[in-house]
Formats: structure tokens, sequence, C-alpha cells
């Protein structure tokens, strides 16, 4: 499995007397990963390592199988699109694109086609003969991503790749990535937008202050968190009775009522007995339409783990 | 990867860093550096060849009779002998002159009143200016309008003192720091370490790319120049001179241009890479190339101006503006042969991209601290 | 309408003058400057020629120490204008090293990191920016120009015979203007620099290369043409033939010294040009 995964062992990287990352140890499956944290976090850093742009002080890491100080096997199989803003003045956005595939190789000719194909998926085949350095914000964004997507990378690296994309591009990126994650590459990206990442994401890490503070498929990270009452959404007619029958469960600590009492938000302890709980409930004939969990994204994750931290 | 593949994107590389190193509007002032003395040398051959007609339209004296002129004769013998001057100008100076101090101390001052008068001549090749103060010659400059010996010495200090100490040394670390340094500071260079290269391959790219753009516009401006400064000059005599040593110079000097920037260039792009302020071993190298004549011989065969200079085929000559006691104290080494100069630079070269093959290993992106 | 509750309040207290103003951006850039290493070395190797001059005008002033070696020597150890145009050359060279290492940091990256505005939101003007860079470089420079010049000066004052001052004072005054003038021109060119490549880097090349590429292409200009009026452009020399004339010394061949106040002048100019050009607070991209 090792050459399938990301893996990182004893990770540290210190900035002078500046912590980046503590520590890190990690094992990344192959699938969209999500790397979460608050500014300054560690998320960049980790990406980083990852490419190779800087080195660990301490600790090894491995990208299936290959070490990132070996750029020249490496890099054939990764694509990393960074959040450094700045393009070269010279090239439009076409050679720019094209520039980096004649590296690996590839024909003039053969070249051209992969980075007008990866231009064309970024919805960016409009502006490629302009200069980059007049490109809006988003624009440089989506030529990145095709720098990055152009030579059909196994992992895909991208940090914060869905700011400043419009809506549309952002649905075809995000459909892409999900294409990319269901053929058993990796996608790795980091994002503030939580919502996004919580739709898209096969995984997540939760990363705080250089350290990883959860890991692993959402609803297990969530499964992890005993302690922390998980919320439910209720939706039924007689919201006020199931309300005060479930204030009689003992692993109910919070109920509120909907202003349209046509539904409750439930805080509980355990999802199992809360589960057994509800079935007695509907049993009793009381109607209940449906039942949502409220905090299985990365959001409620993200503020009980990090808390004051964002 | 085989060496093939990756002596093919080394050259990848290369070919895309010369297009920046070659039109990007920075190198407007390597090719004005590199091209500069050539346009004061075409100037010199226009003015001459000018000279040459007005000087002849106003009459030629016989070269013997110009001479035979000696200081201390009036400005009428001068006359008598050689004619009317083809200009004649003359000028009245007053200059106060301190005599000393009175008895209170204040400052006694006379006014001397000097009548100057300037009298040029031209026979054919020579052009001379005689100066006279109150009628008598006190001063005179008798100097051959082109004279090929002298600008083949004036090319030949040229080359040596603004080619090899200035143009090539500033223009190698315009274009050497700016193939890594630049980068890091324009925030691009993370795109060349997430291509699939080794370092090491990176690094022969970019110097290669600095080294085609910087030998070609510089080797390119001194053969330039050097053919400036052949062409106001009679066609015998350049025929002559090529015929002679004159491949040899060209030679010569194109070596040296090119040596120089092989050398120059591996030691900027090292210092680009090695240190966040390129600027203090550039002063220190700049300072140490200065002072490498007066030296002793050992040091001198430290610098990278030694080897070049040992390459040019004219030594060039000394300031005549040098105080004395500078000019007592400058002892230049004895030059090293052409095969020692070549493979010394080279070696020296080899050695300091070697650290400069160690330093790009290390390096990582942290433009924040840029 | 909504109607929002005032959280904030107008500072009311007393704000400091336009000068103190100004004078913050100097005061923070000298701190900043003085915690380089490489800065403090250059500052402490500019400082060993004043001394070894301060050494030289005590020997000189103390006949007893070379009573026995002849009138020669007397002559040498003469205090005179020669002996300050010296002094001054060797300082000038040093403050053209030191405007290198700090110039390139004043304005650059501030052009670079877009900060310009800013400066400009401030009660600040382009010119107030300028002279508040202008002021931490020459009060850099002075350290190293005229305020040991003048400190030599009056160490000679205090140590020559009573009627030395009276015959040379316009040598005091001479260190002063002519280092007034340089480091005005040396600063200028590094802040123009500084302005012009936008890089910390190139600048700091650049400054080198404007004193040392001038006084190459005049010399050339010089060669080439036989002739003297080439030095005209090399500001140094210039510079130098400005001195000659202040401290009573003969000028070098060629070098009028009316031209060369023109020339330096129309430096000036040209370097103010460059810096009204390129201080703007926005930035086209084609």
């Amino acid at each position: 499995m090792n050459g399938h995964e990301i893996i990182f062992e004893e990770v540290s990287k210190f900035y002078g007397e500046v912590l980046g990352v503590n520590r890190v140890s990690l094992r990344v499956p192959p699938g969209i990963t999500s790397l979460v944290g608050p500014n300054g976090s560690g998320k960049t850093t980790l990406m980083n390592l990852m490419c190779g742009l800087i080195h660990p002080d301490r600790g090894s890491i491995s990208v299936r199988g290959l070490s990132p100080r070996d750029p020249e096997r490496m890099m054939r199989i990764t694509g990393y699109a960074t959040q450094f803003d700045a393009a070269p003045r010279w090239a439009t956005g076409f050679d720019f694109v094209t520039t980096a595939l004649l590296l690996f190789g590839y024909s003039r000719k053969e070249a051209e086609r992969k980075a007008w194909k990866a231009l064309e998926l970024v919805s960016l085949t409009d502006a490629a003969m302009r200069k980059v350095a007049g490109y809006s914000k988003g624009m440089r964004q989506r030529v990145r991503l095709a720098q990055a997507i152009a030579h059909d990378p196994q992992v895909l690296v991208l940090d914060e790749p869905l700011n400043g994309l419009d809506p549309l591009v952002r649905a075809e990126t995000i459909a892409l990535f999900r294409e990319w994650g269901a053929q058993g590459r990796h996608v790795i990206l980091s994002s503030h937008v939580l919502q996004e990442v919580d739709v898209i994401s096969d995984q997540v890490i939760l990363i705080a202050n250089g350290m990883i503070v959860a890991e692993g498929e959402i609803r297990g990270v969530r499964d992890e968190i005993s302690e922390h009452p998980s919320q439910y959404i209720i939706r039924c007619r007689d919201a006020s009775r199931i309300a005060s029958l479930l204030f009689d469960e003992d692993h109910v600590t919070e109920v509120r009522l909907n202003d349209d009492r046509l539904g409750l938000l439930v805080l509980t302890k355990n999802r199992e007995e809360f589960s057994k709980a509800l079935s007695r409930i509907a049993l009793a004939g009381h109607d209940i339409e449906g039942v949502i969990p409220a905090d299985e994204n990365v959001d409620a994750l993200y503020e009980y783990l990090i808390g004051g931290g964002r | 990867m085989s060496p093939r593949f990756q002596m093919r994107q080394a050259w990848t590389i290369a070919t895309i860093e010369m297009r920046r190193a070659f039109f990007s509007k920075r190198a407007f002032w390597v090719y004005l550096l590199a091209l500069f003395p050539s346009v004061i040398f075409i100037g010199h051959g226009i003015d001459s060849k000018i000279r040459l007609d007005r000087y002849k339209s106003r009459g030629v004296v016989a070269p013997a009779a110009l001479d035979s002129i000696r200081a201390g004769m009036t400005d009428q013998e001068v006359i008598a002998k050689l004619g009317a001057a083809s200009e004649d100008d003359s000028h009245t100076s007053r200059k106060r002159e301190r005599t000393g101090d009175d008895e209170d101390g204040k400052r006694k001052w006379e006014e001397k009143v000097t009548h100057h008068r300037r009298l040029a001549y031209f026979d054919g090749s020579r052009r001379a200016n005689f100066w006279f103060e109150e009628g008598i010659l006190r001063d005179s400059q008798v100097g051959e309008l082109l004279n090929f010996e002298e600008d083949r010495s004036v090319f030949a200090a040229v080359f040596q003192y603004f080619y090899l100490r200035l143009a090539i040394f500033f223009g190698c670390l315009g274009i050497f720091m700016n193939l890594f340094r630049g980068e890091m500071l324009d925030k691009t260079l993370h795109f060349w370490f997430l291509a699939p290269a080794r370092r090491e391959v990176l690094l022969l790219g970019k110097y290669l790319a600095g080294l085609v753009a910087s030998s070609v516009i510089f080797t390119a401006g001194a053969l330039l120049c050097f053919a400036a400064m052949l062409w106001p000059h009679s066609p015998s005599e350049v025929a002559a001179y090529w015929q002679g040593s004159g491949m040899g110079h060209t030679f010569r000097y194109a070596l040296a241009a090119m040596l120089g920037c092989v050398g120059y260039g591996s030691v900027f792009l090292a210092a680009g890479l090695l240190l966040r302020n390129p600027i203090i071993p550039a002063v220190v190298l700049l300072t140490w190339e200065g002072i490498n004549g007066f030296l002793p011989d050992v040091l001198q065969k430290l610098s990278v101006l030694y080897y070049l200079q040992s390459l040019c085929p004219v030594p060039a000559p000394t300031d005549p503006g040098m105080p004395a006691l500078l000019k007592l104290i400058l002892s230049p080494a004895a030059p090293a042969s052409p095969w020692v100069a070549v493979l010394g630079l080279l070696a020296v070269t080899a050695l300091v991209l070697w650290a400069a093959a160690q330093a790009v290993k290390r390096l990582e992106i942290n433009y924040s601290t840029e | 309408m909504a109607v929002y509750k005032r959280g904030y309040q107008r500072y009311q207290g007393p704000v400091t003058g336009h000068a103190m103003r100004l004078l913050a951006m100097p005061r923070y850039a000298w701190e900043r400057l003085m915690q380089q290493r490489l800065m403090i070395v250059m500052l402490a190797l500019s400082c060993i020629w004043p001394l070894l001059c301060a050494v030289f005008i005590y020997i000189s002033n103390h006949t007893e120490l070379w009573s026995g070696l002849g009138g020669g020597v007397s002559k040498m150890l003469e205090i005179n204008g020669q002996f300050f145009l010296i002094f001054m050359n060797t300082q000038a060279t040093f403050s053209v090293m030191l405007a290198a290492m700090a110039g390139p940091g004043l304005i650059a990256p501030d052009l670079a990191n877009n900060a310009l505005p800013l400066y400009f939101s401030r009660p600040l003007t382009r010119f107030d920016y300028v002279l508040a860079r202008l002021t931490t470089l020459v009060g850099m420079l002075s350290l190293v120009t005229w305020v040991p010049g003048l400190a030599l000066f009056f160490m000679q004052v205090g140590m020559a015979q009573s009627g030395w001052f009276g015959k040379n004072w316009d040598l005091g005054l001479g260190i002063l203007a002519g280092f007034l003038m340089w480091i005005l021109i040396v600063s200028l060119v590094a802040l123009a620099s500084s302005a012009y490549v936008k890089w910390k880097l190139i600048a700091g090349a650049l400054i080198l290369g404007f004193f040392f590429i001038l006084a190459g292409v005049a010399a050339m200009i010089n060669g080439v043409f036989r002739v003297d009026w080439g030095s005209l452009i090399n500001p140094s020399k210039a510079m130098y033939s400005v001195w000659c004339w202040l401290m009573g010394v003969e000028t070098p061949r060629g070098m009028d010294v009316s031209s060369c106040v023109g020339v330096l002048v129309g430096l000036v100019f040209l370097l103010g040009m460059v810096l009204e050009r390129k201080l703007r607070p926005v930035e086209v991209i084609s």
C-alpha cells in the first residue's frame, strides 16, 4: 500500500524560531483529501514539504513511494498549484503551461496539445494568448491549475484552488476533482471555504498550530469525538411533543424548537442511543418526516476542534 | 533518467531562459554596456575623417618643417617657417596672485595679465598645436590624427579596463543574479522547482542561458568595437595587420571576453544562491579585482582578471593620471601562458559551479524572507 | 433608516508638527540599518582612515617627534588643502559603498510591495517621502564624511599654532560644503536607483555601477578622442575638481570648475526627474 500513499513520518519544519509543522505523521490514501486549518496553521507548509519546495528539519516524506528530494521522478507524477500569485512577466497563459510541459520531455507539438487541453478544462482558452501578468486573480488561479494538471498527474496538490473562481468554473473544477479522486489519484487541497471542502472531500486533515488535530473520513473523525454532542435536525409535525419525549432521554443535552414548530434541533452525546430513541418515538405513532445530521461537516468539526483559533 | 535526457532538459531550460536574458527590458542595460564603446569608436572614426578632410582643405605643411619647431621660438619665427596657421586664436588671461601677507596679516594680491596664442598646423597625417605665452612657445602637442598603433593600444586599454573590469563584471552581475535571486524576488522560482528536473540540471540550464546571452552580447560588443577601431584607418594598414597578428588578436580578445563571462558568471550565479545580499561579495570582488595589480604575485593569481589579462594580446597602458606613489607599487605579475589561463579559469569555474550545485539542492522556497 | 451606534471617537489630542512626522521615517530607517551587522562593519571600516589622519595630524603638530628628519619631511607632514583632499577622496569611496548597502532598502521594497499608497494615505506628500528618505541617507553618510572631516579640521586648529585657523578657515568651510554636495549626489543616485529598478539587489549594483561605469566611460572618451573633457561625465571627477577649487588645490587638466558645477547641477536635476517619474502610488500593467 506504501506505493499508493502519501506518508509523513514524524515530520517537523521550523522557519528559524517559528514553528511550521511539528512531528506530523500522516498516511494519506488516494482520493480527495482536504487540509483544513486557520491561517498560519501549517497547511501550505505541509503542501510545500510534500512537493519538495521546502525540506523537513526532521522526519521523512514519501509520495507514492518517491522522495520529494527527487523532483526528477516525483514531479513527473505530481502537479502542484501553489498559492503564490506571481507569474513570469514574459509568459502568456498558453506559453506558461506549454513551457512547463516541455520540461517533461514532450515534443513542442504534444506540449501545445496538452496545454490547450488543460486550458480548456479550466475554461481559459479565450484568454490563453494574453499575458499572465494582466490576468485577474481568478484567471491566474485557473492558469496555475491548468499548469498543475496539464501532465495528467497521479498526485494533485492544490493550495486554496477554489479561491477566486466563479460559480460555474468552480462547479466544473469540483467535478474534475471528484472524477480524479474516483480514478484512484490523490487530490489534496486546502481551502477556507469549508462547505466546499465538506462536499467534495473523502477525508479531512485538521491542522492547528502546526500539529494535526484530526484526520480521516469526515464521519470517522466525527465519531472519534464522542464527548462532543452530535447535532440532528428533525422535521416533524408534532415538534413540541417530540421535544418533550427527547428531553426524557439521558443522552440528549439540548433540544431547540424551530420557529415554525415543524422541526427541532437536538444535541446528543450518544448517536446509537439517539437512534434507538427516535425509533421508539416513531413506533409510538409520532410522525417524523426526516432526520438530518446537522454537524457532520468540516465546519462543525473545525469549530469544535480548533475553536478560538479561527 | 538518462544523461542525454538530462542534457536535453538543461538545454530546454536554457532556451526558455535565454529569451528572458536576451529580450527582457532589463537586458537593455546590458546591451548598452556592451555596445557603448563601439559607439565611441565609431564617433572617433567619423570625427577623424571629418577633421582630416577639414585640415587638408586648410593647407598642409612639410613634415620636416613641423619637426624643426622648438620651445622658446617666437610666434613670428614659427609663422615664418610654417606659413599661416590653419587655426590661429588668442586670448588674454588675468590672474590674481597672492604675493604674501602685509604687517597686519592681511593678504596681498597682484594681478598678472598674460597674452596667449595658439597656432595649429597639419602635415598630412600629424596635427600640431603650438601654445605661446607673450609670444614665446611654451607648449606644443604634435600627434597623428589617426595612429594605428596608438588606437590599438587605446582599444587594449578599453578592453581591459572597461570591458573586463566593468562591462562584463556588471553585465554578468545583472544577468546571472537574475537567474535565481531575481526569480526569488519575482516569486516565480517555484515554477522551476516543480518541474521534473534535478536541481543540478536546472542550475546547468540557467547557467548555460546566462553564459550564451552574456558571451554573445559581450563578445559581439567587443568585436564590434574592435572593428570600429580599425574602420577609419587606411585599408592597406588594416590589411597588413590582418595578415600579420590581426586574426590572432581578434581571437584572443573574443576568448578573453567569453572566458570573462564564464568566470564572473559562475561567481555571480553562486553568490546569488549562497547569499541573500550578493552585493557584498560583488563589492569585495570589485575591490579585489581593482587592487589586483598592487598585490603580491601569488595573490594576483587568485583573481579572474589575472587570467583574462594574460589572454589579452596587447598590454594596456597604465593610467597617465595615476599618482606616482601608486605607479611605484604597481607590479603586475608575469602573465600566465594562454593554456594555463584558460584551464585555470575553467577549473575555478567548475569549482564554483560545484558549490552552486550544492547550494541549489538545499535551496528552499521562502519568498517572505526576501 | 438604520442608525448605528458610534463606536469610535476622533483623536482630539495634540499632533506633532510636519517636521517631526517627517523624521519618523528616518528614525525607523536608521534603527533598522543599525541592526545590520554588515552596516556596522562598514561604518567601522569607514572610521579607519579618519583615525589614521588624526594620528597624522598629531604627528605633524609634534615637531619633536621628527625634528631630526630634515626639511623634506616637514613639507610632507604639512596639513593643508592637499591633505584634506586626500581624506575627502577616501571617505567619498566609503560613502558610495555605504550608499550601495543602505540605499536600495529605502525605496525598492516600498515599490515592490506596493506600499507607496500606504505612505501617501498619511499626511505625507511625495516630496515629503523623498525628503525623509534623503534625510536617512544624508544622515548616515554624514557619519563618515563631513563629521569626521570637521573633527579633523578642528583637531588641527586646536593643535596648530594660533595663526593657522586665520589662514585656513576656508578649508573647514570647503570640507563641509564639498561633502554636503557629494552626499547629496550620492544619496540621490541611491534613491533614484532604488526607485528605478524596484529590486534591492540590482539597485545596489546600479549604485556601484553608476559611479564605476561612468568613470570608465569618461576615461574611454578621453582615451579614444584624446581629450580631457570626457571626465565631465564622471561625477566623481567633476566633484573632485570642485573640491580642488574649494581646498585651493590645482584642478585637474581640462576640468573647468564652472562646467563641473553645471554638470553636477544637471545630474541632480536628472535624478530628481527619475524620482518624480518613478514614485507614483499606482502601477499600470500593460
